[in-house]
């Protein structure tokens, strides 16, 4: 599972929150995991100068993102005794209130479930090639700034 | 060859990309944009040369593809 493998992240629009409850279905069958750490990125109504945010919309260089990821992970499975990882990250509109990022880590035992999938949205945030464009309600428009 | 601009730089160019030739290097390249376009030059930005970051000045050819990109702001 180290090896380094392009895989796509991109989700076009808002992820669904029953695919969240689909893919931990799917991990039943893979009884050496002990445990899961997930963490979900949802749209916020963040208060701008005359209104507040309606919705972000993601662009990204995918083939950089991709590339990039592809070496985050690789790093991870050698930093961390993991099971398995899956990332999915929106592209284009997502409303406030929905889903916009959806990191999904399992290992035999916490820990290493739990420090992975942090160490992976602290690397989303500063590594991957994204940007998010904060839309109003009245239409302005400001570019997202990851703090 | 191919430059492209992300983020906050598109709203600055007015394009997602540009075709450009006889630019040696990248650093000619932000002195030939940022004349064209003086925002620019107040923006803050890297620049990926076929998708690996550079920090220091890199010749180009003319199959190279380049990327100015603000601060990222996924998640």
């Amino acid at each position: 599972m180290s090896e380094k493998k392009i895989r796509n992240i991109f989700y076009q629009g808002p992820i669904p929150a029953d695919k969240i409850a689909a893919d931990l279905q799917q991990h039943a069958s893979n009884t050496d995991i002990g445990a899961h750490s997930i963490f979900i990125g949802q749209v916020r109504a963040d208060q701008k100068e005359t209104d507040s945010v309606a919705a972000i919309e993601y662009t990204a260089y995918p083939e950089m993102a991709l590339e990039k990821m592809a070496e985050i992970r690789a790093d991870l499975f050698i930093r961390y005794p993991l099971t398995c990882m899956h990332v999915h990250h929106s592209l284009g509109r997502v409303n406030i209130g929905e889903i916009c990022l959806f990191v999904f880590v399992s290992s035999k035992h916490r820990k290493a479930a739990m420090d992975a999938c942090e160490a992976m949205v602290e690397a989303i945030k500063k590594e991957l090639p994204i940007w998010g464009k904060e839309i109003c309600s009245n239409d302005a428009e400001y570019w997202k700034q990851n703090k | 060859m191919k430059i492209l601009f992300f983020g906050s730089l598109t709203d600055i160019i007015g394009v997602a990309d540009l075709c450009l030739n006889g630019i040696t290097d990248t650093d000619a390249l932000q002195q030939f944009l940022k004349a064209q376009y003086p925002m620019l030059s107040s923006a803050k930005y890297f620049i990926a040369v076929n998708q690996k970051m550079i920090s220091a000045n890199t010749p180009l050819k003319t199959s190279d593809t380049v990327a100015l990109m603000p601060p990222f702001s996924g998640g």
